[in-house]
């Protein structure tokens, strides 16, 4: 428990309505998307660089955990404060500092979400494509955190490609700028580091994005299929064939099922497997490439292809699939969602591996995938109340982490490592990789300030023999 | 050297033969008077066969403490901050096959020592390619071109060297060996080791091995050569196109001093003053087709004095004559400095103006081109040591004037331990920190990189 003086220190910081250490408010910060809870000591919201700059000193001295926190969308444990001591919430500093399309830059506070970004952007025909399914609360800080994701990166790329420079508050409450606005920059690419680092080696206070104008047309398809092996192949055909789709996204029955029941997208709830695809590009060019996608899926036996007419039937396609997450909490608020990813055409053989392991541990699995990337979403099903059942939900969880670097693929594809996955870590990476990521952290955070008990597995645990990593 | 230095040094090659064979370790003059960089001659060239090979060098290195310098094709050697050291020169050269090439996650695993153009020849029997075209590809090294981020003009549509490479394995200046990132497009898997190593200069570690995104061979390319009597013309024309939707793989813009055999190689010319734009498309019949019809408006309306259309093997030749004007510049490089200025994209055109009126006012002969997609402005500058200290000072001090850089590529030896000191920023005292964390005894490549934050 924290000293009362801390908390009046803090207070005189950021003011009395920007901090809270109620018990309730505790423990409405004690958890994300994961099924664990740890309560923080005190909530903090500063409202730019200098309050951070000050709680950090304060943090330092009295050496008081300190985790950085957007909206708490996050899905491995990365802002559950297990030791712990100060949440630094961001949700103040959300200004959009300037939009730039001839530098085709955008500078925003971190606590900016990603869909009002977008919203900015988009009127000057402009977008920033990452693309998280948690946009609409999602923060860009948040974002960076993680090194997010989303549909659209099949075609542009993850949150790395599109950060250009940070500002960032080291755990002394030093205040540096990492990477840059230009392009070329002298020195080590810290930047790189940072980014995907889960808020453990400080915190952002300023954003350099890049912005890209928005593709002159776009069609989205819908295509079922009544064997799901027949829609991992016809994945691997259009990529195989060099066409880079904006999107393409893989839904098995289970999920389509699921979602239709909270949300109308005209998903069909008995077809083995739909992809929800989505080209973009100059107007001329298109044409053929859905001539050529649906000849590919034509080849895999596809009952039915549907090309969306207008900006309706559009976005009821999309509305399934970014409302997919949302619809299995609905009918089953616990579940495990895994993120797996595998080399791109080793994908339905993925999926084969997962139908066995929801077979072999009597678990119900529903599927979603950005299937162009080999990146699995299985969601694990199970009742809260049955400890068996849980039990084997998280059997089933390391089962498919394990089945996909044996696959020579990666136990996270967007989400993390955070507290989830960090047993994981031994199964994917030899001690001496494991040791050189702390010597990171140690440059960056030599007094284990920044959301400590994260990421690396315990020391004490006796190291594993890997079978997976780069050229295992 | 003294005495003790020279049977330490023995004692170390020794160890070297142990590890790699006597006949991949060369203490004879004649065999390291090559590797000489920065006034530097090596006491030794090691040639290891494996990772575990190179390993056991950096540790018996720490145990010997002494230095090492890593070589892949030694293009860049003579690049940025100066060497303090050089015992041992570690060259990867031997170090060049494809480990795998997966053609239906579109990945290459590949030991760092292959050379572009050589593994590019193996890529293009497959039908794929990498799109990484920086200067140099037919000597430099793929680990070469990862450790010093060595981007070309494809960077435009490709995006940068962190966005092609998935993992690298490197080792550490202790000796241990990393596995960083992987074969999967997206890996969040712990702290990403792979992009701090993406031009880390040698000085974190030794990349041993690397993974790469390919492409498949685009069915059709054009390249358009198009003059512009004024240089803000050209300019207009560039901010158009980016502000459009169209994708070109390189936007490349030469003053008349550096384009002239370029624009003669196309048949037209460059008078005093004039620039030429270069803009490549690349991928399906219809998009290049697309890209041709509306470039060639754009240069019409922003009054173009020549277009000139190329395609597929007329294009490659023009782009390779664009290519050697890089060398041609440089010369022999005893009188001449090359520098790069990083600009925000919509200044390119007042870093150009700049550049050219301090060179005209100076005096000094100048020549320069530009990557107009990522803000990127290249100075070729002749003249006597003196006259080039002074007129990269002007130059440094524009280029921060517009919010950019500029830095110094390559330079005569004479001055360079002055003119590569990296301008101010406030990230290099955690990046001195990163060094130490991960190379103590100051082992690897000591001097570079790190010895230019100040």
């Amino acid at each position: 428990m924290m000293a009362q003086n801390l908390i009046k220190d803090l207070t005189r910081i950021v003011g009395k309505e920007n901090i809270l250490a109620d018990l309730k408010d505790q423990i409405s910060y004690s958890y994300d998307a994961t099924m664990r809870q740890e309560l923080p000591d005190v909530i903090v919201f500063p409202r730019g660089t200098a309050e951070v700059q000050a709680i950090m000193k304060l943090a330092h001295r009295e050496k008081i955990p300190a985790v950085p926190r957007g909206a708490g969308t996050n899905l491995s444990g990365g802002t559950i404060p297990v030791k712990g001591g100060i949440i630094l919430e961001i949700s103040r500093m959300n200004r959009i500092l300037e939009i730039n399309t001839a530098n085709r830059r955008a500078v925003v506070e971190p606590g900016v979400v990603n869909l009002d970004l977008q919203n900015a952007l988009a009127p000057l025909g402009y977008f920033y494509p990452p693309d998280p399914a948690s946009q609409k609360t999602s923060t860009l800080g948040g974002n960076i955190g993680e090194n997010a994701g989303g549909p659209l990166c099949l075609r542009y790329g993850v949150t790395s490609k599109y950060v250009f420079g940070i500002e960032v508050v080291l755990a002394d409450g030093e205040v540096i700028n990492i990477g840059d606005y230009v392009e070329d920059f002298p020195g080590y690419d810290l930047r790189g580091l940072f980014i995907g680092s889960e808020g453990m080696l400080g915190i952002a206070t300023k954003l350099i994005l890049h912005i890209i104008p928005k593709p002159e047309a776009s069609r989205t398809m819908l295509a079922i299929f009544d064997h799901l092996e027949n829609s991992g192949q016809a994945v691997s055909d259009i990529i195989s064939a060099g066409i880079v789709p904006e999107a393409m996204e893989l839904l098995d029955q289970n999920i389509c099922r699921v979602i239709e029941q909270s949300v109308k997208a005209g998903y069909p709830t008995d077809a083995a497997g739909i992809l929800l695809i989505e080209v973009a590009g100059l107007a001329d060019t298109l044409e053929k490439q859905v001539r050529e996608i649906s000849q590919f899926c034509q080849k895999n036996n596809v009952r039915e292809l549907r090309i969306a007419q207008t900006n309706a039937e559009r976005d009821a396609i999309w509305a399934g699939r970014r409302g997919a997450f949302g619809s299995v909490a609905r009918i089953c608020p616990p579940y495990i969602v895994c993120d797996g990813t595998v080399p791109r055409n080793k994908l339905p053989e993925a999926l084969h591996k997962v139908g066995e392991i929801a077979e072999k541990n009597k678990v119900l699995i529903v599927n979603v995938a950005h299937a162009g990337d080999g990146n699995l979403h299985p969601l694990i099903l199970f009742d809260v109340n049955n400890p068996e059942e849980e039990k084997a939900a998280k059997k089933a969880g390391e089962d498919i982490l394990d089945a996909c670097i044996a696959m020579g693929g990666t136990i996270s594809g967007e989400h993390g490592i955070g507290l989830e996955k960090m047993k994981a870590m031994r199964h994917m990476f030899d001690p001496a990789d494991i040791a050189a990521m702390r010597k990171a952290k140690h440059a960056f955070d030599p007094d284990d300030i920044f959301n400590p008990g994260k990421m690396f597995p315990p020391e004490t645990e006796t190291p594993q023999p890997t079978t997976g990593g780069a050229t295992h | 050297m003294n005495k003790d230095s020279s049977r330490a040094g023995q004692a170390f090659h020794q160890k070297l033969g142990e590890i790699v064979g006597a006949k991949n370790v060369l203490t004879d003059e004649k065999a390291t008077a090559p590797y000489t960089v920065d006034g530097l001659t090596p006491q030794a060239v090691t040639y290891p066969a494996t990772t575990e090979q190179v390993a056991s060098i950096v540790r018996a290195a720490n145990e010997s403490r002494t230095t090492l310098i890593p070589w892949g094709g030694g293009s860049r050697q003579e690049s940025g901050p100066c060497l303090s050291a050089a015992d041992t020169v570690l060259c990867l050269k031997n170090m060049n096959q494809i480990v795998e090439l997966d053609a239906g996650n579109f990945t290459v695993q590949v030991q760092a020592g292959i050379v572009n153009d050589e593994l590019q020849k193996q890529l293009a029997k497959e039908t794929f390619f990498l799109p990484l075209d920086p200067f140099y590809t037919e000597r430099s090294t793929i680990g070469g071109e990862i450790a010093v981020n060595a981007n070309g003009p494809r960077r435009t549509m490709y995006g940068l060297v962190r966005d092609l490479v998935l993992g690298v394995t490197a080792v550490t200046p202790t000796g241990d060996i990393v596995h960083t990132g992987g074969k999967t497009m997206k890996n969040v898997a712990g702290i990403d080791l792979c992009r701090m190593y993406i031009g880390s200069w040698g000085t974190l570690g030794v990349i041993t091995e690397a993974v790469l995104r390919l492409f498949p061979l685009p069915e059709t390319s054009a390249g358009l050569y198009i003059t512009f009597p004024d240089p803000e013309e050209a300019f207009r024309t560039v901010g158009q196109l980016l502000n459009s939707p169209l994708t070109p793989s390189a936007i490349e813009l030469a003053d008349s001093v550096a384009g002239q055999n370029v624009a003669e190689a196309t048949g037209s010319k460059l008078n005093d003053g004039e620039v030429l734009l270069i803009v490549n498309a690349e991928g399906t019949k219809d998009d290049v087709g697309r890209h041709r019809k509306d470039i060639v408006a754009l240069a019409e309306a922003n009054r173009a004095k020549t277009t000139i259309t190329l395609e597929d093997e007329e294009a490659s030749r023009a782009w390779k004559v664009y290519r050697d004007v890089h060398e041609a510049m440089l010369g022999d490089n005893s009188s001449t400095l090359q520098g790069k200025a990083s600009v925000p994209i919509s200044k390119l055109g007042d870093m150009y103006k700049e550049a050219k009126k301090i060179s005209a006012s100076h005096g000094v002969k100048t020549g320069v081109t530009a990557q107009c997609g990522s803000g990127i402005l290249y100075t070729y500058l002749t003249d006597t040591p003196e006259k080039l200290a002074n007129i990269t000072g002007v130059l440094k001090k524009a280029a921060a004037d517009l919010s950019g850089f500029f830095l110094v590529e390559s330079a005569p030896l004479s001055f360079r331990k002055e003119v590569t000191i990296l301008p101010p920023r406030n990230d290099y005292r955690l990046m001195r920190r990163l060094k130490t964390e991960f190379d103590p005894k100051n082992i690897l490549n000591p001097g570079r990189l790190v010895g230019g934050l100040r």
